[in-house]
């Protein structure tokens, strides 16, 4: 990299992380409280009985219980080894990190004069769709089809099978295992603050790292010194290849959907569509969330799940943006 | 790795964060990256990450029982990569790019931002808010005139006319005076007398910026002027066509060095 090229790759470099940052902060500091604090037997207790109506209210649960695509991951997987129907966790999974109102705020907040309520709007609204689509799916495919066979043994040994049951047994305090005395839900709340907050920094760190990779790899594209950015700006005003390649970009940045805004605004020679398909496709499947995912889900569910989601994001941006060129 | 030596790294990186986010806004260096409202986000940011680094870093052997029996699964603070190499990977590419920045970006990068695109049709449904009134008695109430008799306009104006006809019409002779920073003309410059005068647009970041370039004609050899300085020109406005694209020239009668105005940016409000 030569002098000029150092010099432009820092200028793009710190533009963008300092405009991100502080909302990784606000998602994180919430993460934290709510890992330390929020009781795992609450959202399940939010769901209705009808399971089509319990993965529906399952895709809004992120406005209540706002957490990141790092976040949910950990989460789901204690609430989905303590009964949430699978298709339920699933839905939230994929919903929460874009139906939330950190996300929506930031969206709203990078697309100051480019129509930011039509992107948030659209954002937040095919990711609610897409999300309880792959809900109402798995709902009707076996547990084992779906879950790694460690988790879904134990689901099965425990009786549970992952259905609606609500029996609330009061295993379930935060997400974590708990030996039934007293003590563990004795109150402590200095401790409490300390673990919050450790929480939020872990948080912060885990997501930071990413997100410094993915500033890293925009910048390179944004100036022009990464190899294929002018193949990349060819595709960028095509309405099929151009979400197509913004998804595949989305794949690999691994970005946190609290900050990935601030980046897809930035890439300013794409098509609107194509950055509804960044913005959605991104913090549903990434690089990092594939190693995530397998903590909890079977490899052959997860590559189906990654080839249904690429392909109905892509549809639904291609229509989106065809839509968009008609009302104009 | 002991936990007390995860949270004091996992601190040191949310603390050089924080520093570098304060440090940009402390020097008024982070005008040139950030449009006005994140700025002070950035500074709140900042603040909170400071905090966040400071609150961690000092209870970093405190004991807290968050009110759980842990499994082996989760301490809330485990992270995902060795603390060391977050700690790198957090604050290496930040650092290196505080050493390599210089607040502004080079020709190459400003040519890939449209500094040397000329016609602004496609773009100018978008800045319809930024045009000024449609008569020339609304545009001289609109715009200062100076000491010698020159309309004092935006730059950004006399850029986004070559979108519009009636704006062409009514901008096309005019005395005017404006300000931006000049480079070299590449193109259709044969006899040495044109130079380009432009100013970046920001919506958020600086990374979404692009170039707004007018034409200058001289006439004759430009005065001799600081490259990629800022100047204030002033002379008559044209919009000619070449190769079936409207351009916005200037044609120059004085050119003078200015100081770098205190938003050196143009901003969407």
């Amino acid at each position: 990299m030569n002098a000029d090229a150092r010099q432009d790759f820092a200028f793009a470099f710190l533009s963008i992380l300092f405009e991100g940052a502080p909302f990784i902060l606000v998602g994180t500091l919430i993460s934290g409280f709510i890992d330390v604090y929020l009781p795992a037997g609450t959202m399940d207790r939010f769901l209705p009985k009808n399971r089509n109506l319990a993965v529906m209210v399952a895709g809004l649960l992120g406005a209540v219980f706002p957490v990141c695509e790092c976040a949910v991951v950990p989460v789901i997987r204690r609430l989905v080894g303590k009964g949430l129907p699978m298709s339920c966790a699933l839905t939230y999974m994929l919903a929460a990190p874009i139906v939330n109102p950190i996300t929506a705020l930031s969206t709203w907040k990078a697309f100051q004069g480019q129509a930011p309520w039509m992107m948030t709007g659209g954002r937040l609204l095919l990711g609610y769709l897409v999300a309880v689509g792959v809900g109402l799916v798995v709902a009707r495919i076996p547990l084992r089809k779906v879950l790694r066979k460690s988790l879904a043994d134990r689901i099965e040994a425990e009786g549970r099978g992952g259905h609606a049951d609500h029996d609330h047994d009061h295993d379930g305090c935060c997400g974590h295992d708990h030996a039934h005395h007293p003590a563990d839900h004795a109150p402590a709340d200095d401790g409490r603050l300390v673990a919050a907050m450790r929480s939020a920094m872990r948080d912060f760190v885990d997501v930071g790292v990413y997100f410094t990779i993915g500033v890293a790899i925009t910048a390179l594209f944004n100036t022009g010194i990464a190899p294929g950015a002018e193949w990349l700006d060819g595709l960028a005003g095509n309405p099929v290849a151009a979400p197509a390649a913004l998804m595949a970009l989305a794949f690999i940045l691994s970005l946190c959907s609290t900050s990935d805004a601030f980046i897809a605004a930035t890439l300013a020679k794409f098509t609107w569509g194509a950055k509804l398909a960044f913005l959605v496709f991104g913090p549903m499947l990434d690089v990092k969330l594939l190693f995530l995912y397998q903590t909890v889900m079977r490899r052959r569910f997860i590559l189906g799940l990654g080839v249904a989601l690429f392909v109905v994001i892509w549809g639904a941006a291609i229509v989106a943006q065809a839509w968009l060129m008609n009302v104009r | 790795m002991k936990p007390e030596l995860r949270r004091i790294l996992f601190s040191l990186a949310v603390l050089l964060w924080a520093a570098g986010l304060l440090y940009f806004h402390g020097s008024g260096r982070i005008v040139k990256y950030l449009a006005p409202d994140f700025r002070s986000i950035a500074l709140l940011g900042g603040l909170g990450l400071a905090v966040m680094g400071l609150f961690n870093l000092l209870t970093a052997f405190q004991k807290a029982d968050c009110g759980h029996n842990h499994g082996e699964e989760d301490d809330h603070e485990g992270g995902e990569l060795n603390p060391l190499v977050t700690l790198l990977m957090m604050t290496l590419p930040l650092a290196m790019s505080i050493a390599w920045t210089k607040d502004e970006f080079s020709q190459a990068t400003l040519a890939r931002k449209g500094l040397y695109d000329d016609g602004a049709a496609a773009d100018a449904s978008l800045f319809t808010s930024d045009l000024p009134p449609l008569t020339i008695a609304e545009i001289e109430k609109g715009h200062r005139k100076t000491a010698d008799g020159y309309l004092e306009f935006g730059l950004i104006e006399l850029f986004f006319a070559t979108g519009d006809r009636e704006l062409q019409g009514l901008l096309g002779g005019l005395k005017i005076e404006t300000e931006g920073r000049i480079v070299a003309e590449k193109e259709n410059n044969e006899k040495g007398t044109r130079r380009r005068l432009y100013r970046m647009f920001m919506t958020c970041c600086v990374a979404d910026s692009r170039a707004i370039p007018i034409v200058l004609e001289f006439g004759k050899e430009p005065p001799l002027l600081p490259e990629n300085g800022w100047v204030k020109v002033a002379g008559t406005m044209t919009f000619p066509k070449r190769d079936g694209i409207v351009q916005a020239v200037l044609e120059v009668d004085r050119a003078t060095a200015a100081e770098v105005p205190a938003e050196e940016n143009f901003l969407r409000r």
